[in-house]
């Protein structure tokens, strides 16, 4: 088995990917100069994969699952995670997205005992009764957190309102009523279905040699059968499930988040239209942008303001989102902002200094560990090589963009979330 | 990567540097420190953000936003914080190498330019600010101050620490309180401007591979004629006679509960890096006391963590837990502190501990912006060590200064922010 190696001239950087016999996609991104090692194991398996078909069955799992799962996972039968990486001094975690979920430690020693312990755990489901029912005590507070988090609350309830069937609508971590359905069958069940090494991906990024990472890979990974695992997501009409949604809250200043929904499809967004998306954002309210301008004079944003595009299997929308004293008049002025970018696209002076600006973030990326393991490990589900960005960004023009925006921003189709206070 | 080299441009303004050719985003700083107080914290912080809207050079937000995209996304901002009693007014700027820009754009020497213009050259005109400026930068100020509310885990602990702390500076906070921050004259907010160049303690910082010879030159030139006057505050010993007890009630799912506790205060980073160690031991890491047994073996909470703010002498404990479950917690929490007073610590939850600062300290070799936080954050200590020096010190830490330093730990202040 050999490493394929992929290196990037513009930004200096290279990394070695292979899949390897046990099934597992095994990408290695040394740091030069690093002293510390970030590595991350992913499993394409979040809180959307409610409904799946597994060796012909179907099967549904109640909301919060695979939040669940990840929490249990850190325990097997040999004792928990978090204790067998603080002996080795690596700082460990996990974390469940709508469409992922991640295990990831840090370290600067020890890296050998550190990646196998990361390896075992993923590989040694240990649920019962009692440690499934422990847990219940800790998610709820962690699911109750969120239930008083304005960020949290003010973007599921935009969710809600933008989507029918899909099940990005419901909450990540579930509800306190949904996770007291879960058991350990239904644990192992999600587990069989897609903790598959053939489902997954490790990223190691730093102070990391390919070839040690694939001695250590060789010794501790099974080989794993391929399963037939199928995600089902209902369909998903174009309309939102509403314009406006609200929810009272005690704040000090009310938030709110502004959707647009797009055509659902079940493909990825590409490299190019991500990029095309995002040097239209900065371009049409970034904060040198005369929306911004307008919004702030009017005063209704600050700088909690920010956009971005959340899209997945099933889901695309770009949201604006913010305090504001007003947020019904700040989406009025953005929803009309939006018209007239329709009608005049984007000039050329707003494209050269947005595409700089998306460069530079861009290249910034490659400065942090964690941001480079999230996008190999999203790069590799989605199918998006995460150098060519930049060659796209070097080679993009403006008739790229404002092709690309006439399938984005319909304000017919945008929902309004607010969070705000009595 | 170089050492973190110090260098002096005059009394009260140090220059530290690190050239290191690993990253693409270079980072420039300016921070500027004065003892708090209720006169002129509000409009410092007021300050802070108006000077980092415009310049001469750029005389409004847009067209300085607009030369900072042009910068390929540079960023340029204020930050605010506390320090102990000192408040640390932060400008910082930060950018994309030369050696990475589309048509080799030199940026790293604008950046430098622009620091220095931000702090130098405002928009100043007779004696004022931009009417504009102020206004936008005030209401947006008071915005921040008001959705501090928001973040209920950030409002209890900033609750707990006003009621702890009522007679000292501490309590001040960061931005000064909401009706200042209202009453502040444009002629206030220049006289801060004016009072900081001159008073103020200077700490600047620059990182990355770009040379820093100019840079340098350039602050020597700016601050080298001008004579100053800094100040520092004074500490006080604070010991509680009697547990303050203090509560407020909101529709919310979970109640807050955060105990604000006096430690050990003693200026310097050796002493810092020891009760940090201890504060891991106690509810630092996932093998702490309080993971292990107030949310793993009690399942009482998803967080219960313990830190410590060196640069005071406060260690705060705070969890999210059901209402009912607050007295038990804050049982659970005491009791577990009164373990480690007595001594029931085990040489392996020391060694994780330790396992566990000199991992922090040593990853922060590799980020810059973990740098720039490291050195900014122990300005105000003796004895500064580099994050590598203070790794190697840890491993040495005995258990029995982990216990002296815990006995020091002596309840404050409960706070509660109960919910349904």
């Amino acid at each position: 088995m050999e490493f394929t190696k992929i290196t990037n001239k513009r930004m200096n950087e290279e990394y070695y990917r292979m899949k390897h016999r046990s099934g597992l996609e095994i990408i290695v991104y040394p740091k030069k100069g690093f002293n510390s090692t970030y590595a991350s194991i992913g499993t394409k398996f979040g809180s959307v994969y409610s409904k799946f078909m597994f060796n012909g069955r179907e099967v549904t799992v109640p909301d919060g699952t695979a939040h669940y799962l990840e929490h249990k996972l850190f325990e097997s039968e040999d004792g928990d995670a978090f204790s067998k990486y603080a002996k080795v001094g690596a700082s460990a975690n996990a974390f469940t997205s709508f469409d992922m979920t991640c295990y990831l430690f840090s370290c600067t020693d020890n890296f050998r005992e550190s990646l196998e312990i990361l390896l075992d755990l993923v590989q040694s489901p240990y649920f019962t009764d009692e440690t499934v029912a422990k847990e219940q005590g800790i998610i709820s507070q962690e699911i109750k957190m969120y239930d008083d988090s304005p960020d949290w609350r003010v973007m599921m309830n935009l969710l809600t309102g933008l989507y029918h069937n899909h099940p990005i609508n419901k909450d990540i971590a579930g509800s306190v009523e949904t996770i007291a359905k879960i058991t350990p069958q239904i644990l192992y069940e999600c587990y069989n279905s897609y903790y598959n090494l053939n489902n997954m991906v490790l990223a190691v990024v730093g102070a990391a040699d390919p070839y040690e990472v694939l001695k250590i890979a060789d010794e501790k990974l099974k080989t794993c059968e391929r399963v037939d695992t199928r995600v089902i997501f209902p369909d998903e009409p174009y309309k939102t499930v509403k314009s406006y949604t609200e929810q009272i809250l005690p704040v000090g200043v009310p938030q709110f988040e502004l959707g647009f929904k797009e055509n659902s499809t079940d493909k990825y967004a590409t490299n190019k239209e991500l990029i095309c998306t995002s040097i239209m954002l900065s371009a049409f309210v970034g904060t040198g942008s005369e929306l911004y301008r307008r919004l702030l004079d009017e005063k209704l944003i600050n700088s909690s303001f920010g956009n971005e595009y959340l899209e997945g299997l099933g889901y695309r929308s770009v949201i604006f989102s913010g305090e504001s004293a007003d947020p019904k008049a700040a989406a009025e002025m953005i929803c009309d902002a939006v018209g007239k970018l329709h009608k005049n696209g984007i000039s050329h002076e707003d494209f050269d200094n947005a595409r700089k600006s998306v460069y530079g973030i861009f290249a910034s990326g490659f400065d942090r560990k964690q941001s480079i393991a999230s996008e190999l490990i999203n790069g590799h589900f989605t199918g998006r090589e995460i150098f060519e960005p930049a060659e796209i960004i070097a080679n993009v023009t403006l008739n790229d963009i404002n092709e690309r925006l006439e399938h984005q921003l319909d304000v017919d189709n945008c929902c309004l979330s607010v969070i705000k206070s009595e | 990567m170089s050492e973190f080299v110090q260098r002096k441009i005059c009394e009260g303004v140090t220059f530290g540097s690190i050239t290191d050719d690993r990253f693409k985003i270079g980072r420039l700083s300016a921070t500027l420190l004065v003892p708090l107080s209720r006169q002129t914290a509000a409009a410092n912080a007021l300050l802070a953000c108006v000077l980092t809207r415009s310049c001469k050079k750029y005389p409004d937000f847009t067209s300085l936003s607009r030369k900072l995209d042009s910068l390929y996304g540079a960023s340029l901002y204020p930050s605010v914080r506390q320090m102990g009693d000192c408040q640390a007014l932060t400008i910082a700027v930060s950018g994309l190498d030369d050696n990475y820009t589309l048509n080799k754009e030199a940026v790293s020497a604008e950046l430098a330019d622009l620091l220095s213009s931000i702090i130098f050259e405002p928009n100043v005109n007779d004696g004022l600010f931009s009417e504009e400026d102020i206004e936008q930068e005030r209401r947006q100020l008071i915005e921040s101050i008001d959705s501090e509310y928001n973040d209920k885990r950030y409002y209890a602990i900033k609750r707990c620490i006003e009621n702890m702390c009522s007679e000292e500076l501490y309590s001040i906070g960061r931005f000064g309180s909401r009706e200042e921050v209202e009453a502040l004259t444009n002629a206030d907010v220049y006289s801060a401007w004016k009072r900081l160049l001159s008073q103020a303690r200077v700490e600047l910082t620059m990182l990355g591979s770009a040379s820093t010879e100019k840079a340098y030159e350039g602050f020597v030139k700016y601050f080298g004629d001008k004579p100053r006057t800094t100040e520092k505050p004074e500490h006080t010993d604070v010991v509680p006679e009697k547990v303050k007890y203090v509560s407020e009630d909101q529709e919310l799912s979970q109640s807050k509960l955060v105990m604000g506790f006096r430690c050990n205060y003693d200026n310097d980073d050796r002493a810092a890096l020891e009760n940090s160690l201890m504060s891991a031991v106690l509810g630092g890491t996932p093998t702490s006391k309080l993971f292990l047994n107030v949310r793993e073996k009690q399942s009482l909470c998803y967080y219960c963590v313990s830190r410590v703010d060196n640069n005071k002498g406060v260690l705060l404990i705070d969890s999210g837990v059901e209402t009912e479950n607050i007295e038990k917690t804050k049982n659970a929490v005491l009791e577990q502190l009164e373990l480690l007073k007595k001594g029931d610590i085990s040489d392996e939850e020391l060694v994780n501990a330790k396992l566990a600062v000199k991992n922090s300290l040593m990853s922060s070799l590799d980020s810059l912006a973990a740098l720039q936080d490291y050195y900014i954050g122990g300005v105000l200590r003796k004895n500064q060590l580099t994050p590598a020096k203070a790794a190697e010190l840890t491993d040495g830490i005995s258990k029995e200064r982990i216990i002296e330093l815990a006995n020091k730990v002596q309840l404050d202040t409960v706070f509660t922010l109960k919910g349904n």
